[in-house]
């Protein structure tokens, strides 16, 4: 007997099915889809066998009367804006065919939610003639897709708006209106908390009002535009790595604050007071002499404590390119840092293709400007 | 539902099966008893040789022992339950909602326990992160697959342990006993796991950041260990091994491995076998001293050939006994059991005589050098490296001849 509930699984089942004869055509005997689709009907038809075994679990088998007249066996008509949806979402698909790709994808995630949502709204309809009843079966097919996904969306707007909130506000600003915002909203949750009278209508309208200024103030701020030291930092490639001598504006003011700069790094260098020197995690005191493992992207932290701009400067040998005709092109390896200001820093990655020992020269830390600082570099 | 539950309750309930299901149960509680008794286990980490092991045993057995008392109270009290209120037919007793004394006493009886367990536990994390009284401290390198330890000529190496120079080995970690040695762990590629069961807990090996990890055995011998993180094809072929040394025989080794190198003697098979290794494994594997005829160093170029960047550095090959991931051994079984075997007092010298050609695996090592990816899973054919920009992971075949092959060999042997 083929029950009202167990027609979804059946169905699905046999898409799945037929899917997998098609995958499995269309991508020249690829087993891993097809395996995975034939998966999903060997389960979708179990349940659906379960479903008709028990009669949706409201029916006795054995009870013949019932079968006509039980609510399940009931026919309710439906009303939807799953239509209106469906077409707003094809649509879209039509638009971004023309404009975007961007477009024509959410347009297709879109159409395809809102088929499936009709799909199940009317096979709800139909479930019975209790309207109740049919809008919690409903209720357990979709629920636990639409309120996760629907969950997701709503913070993924939440997070959105603030990151562009707090691109465009100065350094300075940014923890500031943090710490306001998150007062208030503590300040609000606590309120509403205590004062048992509010009503869930007035709290849901407050939560849209903040959602639909947090937004607002979201879009506008990114049509506006990142702050001023992003936008020169992300046109002057600032995070790319550059040739020592090239010249770049900005640098990380505070590298040594953000903890992934600041932990587990393979060395930290420090100029203070002319002096040049290393630190490294497991040798106690400051160094003059590192060992660096060859061939190893390795994390080096510069602290420029001096007055002025410096930068640092690892050498480390150089390559004979020969040009033919006795002609050789000698080029140095070096690999630096920008300009620091005082109380700067900056991480950067260092690569050492060779041995110290292949080289007549000794591979050293060396600070600009600054003659006799230098930190000696071994290589195995 | 409830009718087919009752079905099934019925024919579980037949003497027969409770039968078979006893004898199965006890079965596998045998079976597993006796897999934790197990003789030859190097890597238990109920037998710890060194401090840092011991710290981490000693809060490991008191919390394995409550953990088991509460586990059996558990199994007991609901295996009493299942037998004593099965289903008889008997009618549904009076269901009754909370009862808070019970609630109270049975959360703050596991939050006493898990407190008891906390304190010790927080006390040894910080206890095994301390690097304040380190005594030597040596760079761990993991990449596929195999590490690389290099000792940096530095801080107190340089100035309490002779290492004047960096030395470069692989596959086996040589410390002095006794000593507070501090790994900085690393990876040229994927994440790795270090551990040495015996000597530590593990700590992951990640590209970019450098993670610590004590290390110190309390008497000499072998302690062996495994890469702990998947990292691809041959991780299980990821091994190694912490070698310690008393101080008096780690001097030596110190000093052994900064021996300048010794070129074969002309005319010999190893001097062949040296043209052949500059010919052929000189552009992956650096030899330090190796030198070309007009006397210009040749140095290697790993980072052109492999996707890691890196090869072992075979300058001091036969001083280690296993090799290509800890995976086989340099020795010949005897030997090796000669050396893994030997009491602490005469460990270290048996050590520190390396591979000699009478105690070498030849067939192990031949068979690495005919074939290596044959022997252990590499990406290593040349025709398909088209995703790494032909760059190999591991050794590849060289097709070598059976002749060469002895050259090879005749030179590596000297390389101690
Ligand atoms: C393309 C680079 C490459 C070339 C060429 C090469 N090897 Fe290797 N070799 C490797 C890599 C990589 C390993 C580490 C493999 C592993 O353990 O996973 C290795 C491992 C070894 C080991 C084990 C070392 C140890 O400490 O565990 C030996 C011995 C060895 N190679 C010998 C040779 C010899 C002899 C030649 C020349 C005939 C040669 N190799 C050529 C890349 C190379
Ligand atoms: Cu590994």
């Amino acid at each position: 007997m083929i029950t009202t509930s167990s027609k979804l699984f059946y169905g699905l089942g046999a898409v799945s099915v037929t899917a997998a004869i098609v995958w499995t055509i269309a991508n020249d005997g690829g087993a891993l889809g097809a395996v995975a689709l034939v998966f999903i009907g060997i389960a979708s038809i179990f349940l659906g066998a379960i479903a008709s075994y028990v009669r949706d679990g409201h029916v006795l088998s054995t009870d013949t009367a019932q079968h006509d007249s039980a609510p399940a066996a009931q026919r309710g008509p439906g009303r939807s804006w799953f239509p209106l949806g469906t077409a707003l979402s094809l649509g879209m698909v039509v638009v971004g065919l023309v404009t975007s790709p961007g477009i024509f994808k959410v347009g297709i995630a879109l159409l395809l939610a809102m088929l499936g949502e009709w799909l199940i709204q009317n096979w709800s309809d139909r479930a019975s003639a209790d309207a109740g009843y049919n809008e919690r079966v409903r209720g357990w097919v979709v629920h636990p897709l639409e309120i996760p996904i629907g969950g997701a969306l709503l913070l993924g707007a939440i997070v959105l708006s603030f990151s562009r909130i707090f691109l465009a506000l100065s350094a300075e600003a940014g923890p500031i209106v943090f710490a306001i915002l998150g007062a208030l909203v503590l300040f609000f949750g606590s309120v509403l908390s205590i004062r048992r009278g509010v009503s869930r209508g007035v709290v849901g309208a407050l939560c849209g009002i903040v959602l639909v200024a947090l937004s607002g103030v979201g879009i506008a701020t990114a049509l506006s535009g990142e702050r001023q030291e992003l936008t020169v930092a992300s046109a002057e490639d600032h995070y790319a790595v550059h040739p020592c001598g090239e010249e770049a504006e900005e640098y990380d003011g505070s590298a040594g604050r953000a903890v992934s700069a600041k932990s587990s790094v393979a060395a930290t260098v420090t100029l203070k007071d002319g002096v040049l020197y290393a630190e490294m995690d497991g040798f106690s005191g400051p160094l003059s002499s590192i060992t660096l493992q060859r061939s190893l992207n390795a994390d080096i932290l510069f602290q420029n404590e001096d007055a002025g701009m410096h930068r640092m400067i690892v050498t480390y040998g150089k390559t004979v390119e020969d040009l033919g005709g006795g002609v050789k092109k000698e080029t140095v390896l070096q690999t630096c840092t920008a300009m620091i200001g005082q109380g700067g820093a900056q991480q950067i990655v260092v690569r050492i293709p060779k041995p110290s020992f292949a080289s007549d020269v000794p591979y050293t830390i060396t600070a600009s400007g600054i003659e006799g600082a230098s930190i000696e570099v071994m290589v195995p | 539902m409830k009718k087919m539950m009752n079905q099934l309750g019925e024919s579980m309930k037949t003497a027969r099966r409770w039968q078979n299901a006893s004898k199965a149960a006890i079965a596998v509680s045998a079976l597993s008893f006796l897999a934790s008794c197990a003789k030859d286990a190097p890597q238990d980490t109920w037998q710890p040789a060194g401090p840092n092991a011991e710290r981490i045993d000693n809060l490991q057995r008191p919390v394995f022992y409550v953990a088991g008392i509460v586990g059996v109270i558990v199994f007991a009290a609901v295996a009493w339950v299942i037998f004593r209120y099965r289903d008889r037919g008997q009618a549904i007793p009076e269901q009754t909602h909370g009862k808070p004394a019970l609630e109270i006493v049975l959360t703050v009886i596991p939050v006493l326990i898990l407190l008891g367990v906390a304190i010790p536990t927080a006390g040894t994390i910080f206890k095994l992160a301390k690097t304040s009284d380190t005594e030597m401290t040596i760079n761990v390198t993991g990449q596929q697959w195999w590490w690389e330890y290099d000792y940096p000529a530095a801080g107190s190496n340089a100035e309490q342990y002779g290492i004047t120079a960096p030395i470069v080995t692989s596959g086996q970690l040589v410390i002095p006993e006794n000593t507070k040695v501090l790994l900085r762990v690393t990876s040229r590629d994927v994440i790795h796991s270090y551990w040495i069961p015996k000597l530590n807990g593990k700590k992951d090996s990640v590209p970019g950041r450098v993670h610590l990890l004590r290390m110190e055995g309390s008497k000499p011998g072998i302690y062996a260990g495994q890469c702990t993180e998947f990292c691809g094809l041959s991780h299980a072929y990821m091994r190694m091994e912490a070698v310690v040394l008393s101080r008096a025989d780690y001097d030596k080794w110190v000093a052994n491995q900064l021996e300048p190198y010794k070129a074969p003697e002309a005319g010999t098979e190893a001097a062949a076998g040296e043209a052949l290794f500059i010919q052929q494994c000189s552009r992956c594997h650096q030899v330090n001293g190796l030198a070309n005829p007009d006397g210009s160093l040749i140095i290697s170029a790993p980072d052109q050939y492999l996707v890691s960047g890196a090869a072992p550095n075979l300058t001091n090959l036969m001083t280690r006994n296993t090799f290509a991931g800890a995976s086989w051994d340099l020795l010949t079984p005897e030997c090796r059991d000669n050396v893994w075997n030997a009491s602490s007092a005469y460990f270290g010298e048996r050590y520190l005589d390396g591979v000699s050609a009478d105690c070498l695996n030849q067939k192990d090592l031949r068979e690495w050098l005919r074939n290596a990816p044959a022997k252990k899973p590499m990406y290593a054919d040349p025709t398909k490296l088209t995703t790494t920009g032909g760059k190999y992971r591991g050794m590849p075949a060289l097709g070598l001849t059976e002749d060469q092959i002895n050259t090879i060999i005749a030179y590596l042997l000297e390389r101690k």
